[in-house]
């Protein structure tokens, strides 16, 4: 029995934690989040992305990627979460992950060495009505639902129309594709690339909710309120004493919805399931709670909650909120 | 991740299933069983055949050979606990012995209680009580008053014990007594060895709120025990109560998950016998039920992977506990959603509702035992998180 990451999974994210911490900290998040105007896909961020071989992990090796499972990409989208990192990762590996499973032959040699090596910028999205994809507006190539199928459309085959959102962590946009090519395995591959985006996106909420309880813990133990620290009250400890065994039993549901969509496990889709709708409680209760333990400073624009808090808001509305992945578990364990 | 188990693993899962079910009459898996039998002639019934079930080899799983023990993996252990709910073997009437005295004892005991305890209490030849709680000591156990008084070679003890399990059938139970006058708090406290069966030691069986009598008092009035029936060193008690609270790390995740899990099909085959499996809101209650017995399901792989590893888990234990009993207790609130207005009745038609409910009441006692979850939560807080005490 081995329910854990070994050491060179563990690694990635140690790997993306230090270099955010280090080159691309909250003041480098925050410059993003106040100039709407811009991309949001910093060049630096992105080169060290496309160097540290975190857009190449699931690509097969014979398209020049690194070759691993959801489980190695849920440890950098958990990382990244946890920076409240911005840029078109998740959209870069997520068209890679499509192409990878439902594209031609010729699809798959056109565009997995680029998307690996961070040459192409990618955008993914399943929602019929094209609007609100991540990072579109600075994509090379979208993935896009089409009817029951897929379709890959090229820079020049698309526009691209601004969405706001009051999450600044990302980029969004409306997409118009004139033409495009099917991906001849779209339909059949629809369902593992769903559980594939549902898994990455709890990943970034736990990694965003971890962090959440992290920071809050480290104010309250120095603020003082009634002349001692505010963290010395049981009112705010027994609060931050759950928060902590829900982000860490969401860190277990979504470590293993990843190895069982790796694996195929029967129980897959439960899996899944039960990771998204524990992340997005567990995002939301510690993100509000970040506010709330921070006192009057958490809730002003200067303080950092509310990236957290609005990065959370956004995500768990991905792929199915909290009640519709609970729908979809009274489904597979009641009928 | 590799969530397998190993060959020899699994060969032991096959002979466990085979003498279990060898050995486990039909009669004792219909619901409601052992409570028609009364807790007598339960524990009789209970205590034979776990002794048969340590004589064929099916007890103290991961305890060295030496000690009687099986010298298994805590795979094997893990394994023990799933399939036992599996088969529905009855609950034993060992649990404190068991999971906290026979561990402490390999791990401090002096040769001859090595000897003299362990052994005995695995062919349950001696029903060891746990003397903890008072009425003055609960979540606050240094608060603790029974005293005991140097009488030449024993000590004399007086004070009363409470929420003792099995107090009635107990021969001898571990005790936390005061033996330096005038001590305060955690200090002058030994854990001392009495034989229950004496004119000093008086066990009453205390009604809980389901009925049941699981629980008893135990009151000592100048009940006499040797001063070398002591377990640790005399004044250290303390520290040997803390050793031995540690060995619930050990908790058996993956058998609590496996028991919770069929008690949650249950309810779904109530809501559906009531036609209520349909109803949204009912539909979501189980859904967050369920996504809490995965999520403990996956913490006991986790807890067993940082075991086989060699981990000290450490402060975790209360995690580990608050999820189980919360999720428990959640688990029986919503079987009461799915009743609506019935649910306080005793049937539903054809369905009799007295098991279900003996288990809705259980559920209300298990955020209390055994650290409640205002001092887990405390403990996670303080000891895990770090914040200030």
């Amino acid at each position: 029995m081995f329910f854990a990451l070994t050491d060179d999974q563990r690694e990635f994210g140690t790997a993306v934690t230090t270099y955010l911490a280090e080159r691309f900290d909250l003041e480098a998040v925050r410059g993003v989040v106040e100039d709407p105007a811009g991309d949001g896909n910093p060049a630096a961020l992105w080169k060290a992305a496309a160097e540290q071989g975190w857009l190449a992990v699931t690509v097969p090796e014979e398209h020049d990627g690194l070759g691993l499972g959801l489980i190695e990409a849920q440890v950098i989208a958990r990382s990244l979460g946890a920076g409240v990192a911005p840029g078109p990762w998740r959209g870069t590996v997520l068209a890679a992950e499509a192409i990878r499973l439902a594209g031609s032959p010729e699809q798959q040699a056109a565009w997995l060495p680029k998307l690996a090596s961070g040459e192409a910028v990618g955008a993914f999205s399943l929602r019929a009505n094209r609007t609100a994809v991540e990072y579109a507006a600075v994509a090379d190539v979208v993935v896009l639902r089409d009817g029951d199928g897929l379709v890959l459309v090229e820079r020049g085959g698309f526009s691209t129309e601004p969405v706001g959102s009051y999450d600044g962590t990302t980029r969004l946009a409306a997409v118009h594709a004139e033409k495009g090519e099917a991906l001849p395995g779209g339909a059949a591959a629809l369902a593992e690339l769903t559980a594939r985006a549902t898994v990455l996106v709890a990943s970034d909420l736990a990694g965003v909710a971890r962090e959440a309880i992290t920071r809050t813990v480290a104010y309250d133990r120095e603020r003082e309120q009634f002349g001692v620290p505010v963290g010395s009250f049981q009112a705010i400890k027994h609060a931050l004493a759950d928060l902590h065994v829900g982000v860490t039993m969401a860190e277990h549901a979504v470590l293993y919805a990843a190895h069982a969509v790796d694996t195929g496990a029967d129980g897959a889709d439960l899996a899944v399931a039960v990771a998204k709708a524990k992340a997005s409680d567990a995002a939301l209760a510690a993100t509000a709670a970040m506010i709330q333990y921070h006192g009057g400073i958490g809730y002003t624009w200067e303080h950092e909650a509310h990236l957290f808090y609005k990065r959370a808001k956004r995500l768990v509305g991905q792929y199915g909120d909290a009640d519709a992945q609970r729908e979809r578990i009274a489904t597979l364990t009641i009928g | 991740m590799d969530l397998t188990y190993t060959e020899a693993e699994e060969e032991f899962r096959r002979e466990l299933r085979t003498w279990l079910g060898a050995n486990i009459p039909d009669e004792w898996t219909r619901p409601g069983f052992w409570e028609a039998l009364g807790d007598d002639e339960s524990f009789r019934v209970r205590r034979d055949w776990e002794r048969d079930k340590a004589l064929a080899g099916f007890a103290g799983i991961e305890w060295p050979t030496e000690f009687g023990g099986r010298g298994g993996t805590p795979g094997m252990k893990a394994i023990y606990d799933e399939e036992t709910v599996r088969a529905h073997a009855p609950r034993t009437v060992n649990p404190l012995g068991l999971a906290f005295l026979a561990p402490t004892v390999m791990a401090i005991g002096s040769d001859a209680q090595k000897k003299e305890i362990v052994g005995p209490l695995l062919r349950n030849e001696v029903i060891w009580c746990q003397g903890f709680s008072e009425p003055g000591a609960g979540s606050d156990l240094a608060a603790l008053a029974t005293k005991g008084v140097r009488d030449g070679d024993d000590f004399v003890v007086n004070g009363q014990k409470v929420w003792t399990t099995n107090a009635v059938h107990g021969d001898k139970i571990f005790t936390m007594v005061r033996t330096e006058p005038g001590s305060q708090r955690h200090r002058g406290i030994s854990m001392l060895l009495i034989d229950m069966h004496q004119d000093g030691v008086d066990a009453r069986p205390l009604k809980q709120m389901s009925g049941a009598s699981e629980f008893g008092e135990v009151f000592f009035d100048d009940a006499r025990v040797a001063a070398t029936d002591v377990l640790g060193e005399i004044g250290d008690g303390w520290r040997t109560a803390m050793l031995l609270l540690s060995f619930e790390r050990g908790a058996s995740g993956i058998g609590q998950y496996t028991e919770f899990r069929r008690q949650y099909d249950e309810i779904v085959e109530v809501a559906r016998t009531l036609g209520r499996d349909t109803d949204p809101v009912i539909r979501g209650r189980l859904a967050k039920v369920l996504t809490e017995l995965e999520c403990l399901r996956l913490h006991a792989m986790h807890v067993l992977t940082q075991v086989e590893q060699g981990r000290d888990l450490g402060f975790e234990a209360s995690m580990t506990k608050l999820q189980w009993s919360e999720t428990f207790q959640d688990l029986w609130e919503v079987h009461d959603d799915v009743l609506g207005e019935d649910a306080t009745l005793d049937s539903l038609g054809d369905l009799d509702l007295r098991p279900l409910h003996a288990q809705a009441m259980w559920s209300r006692s298990v955020t209390i035992w055994g650290g409640s979850s205002q001092v887990q939560r405390t403990i996670t807080a303080e000891r895990v998180l770090g914040l200030p005490r």
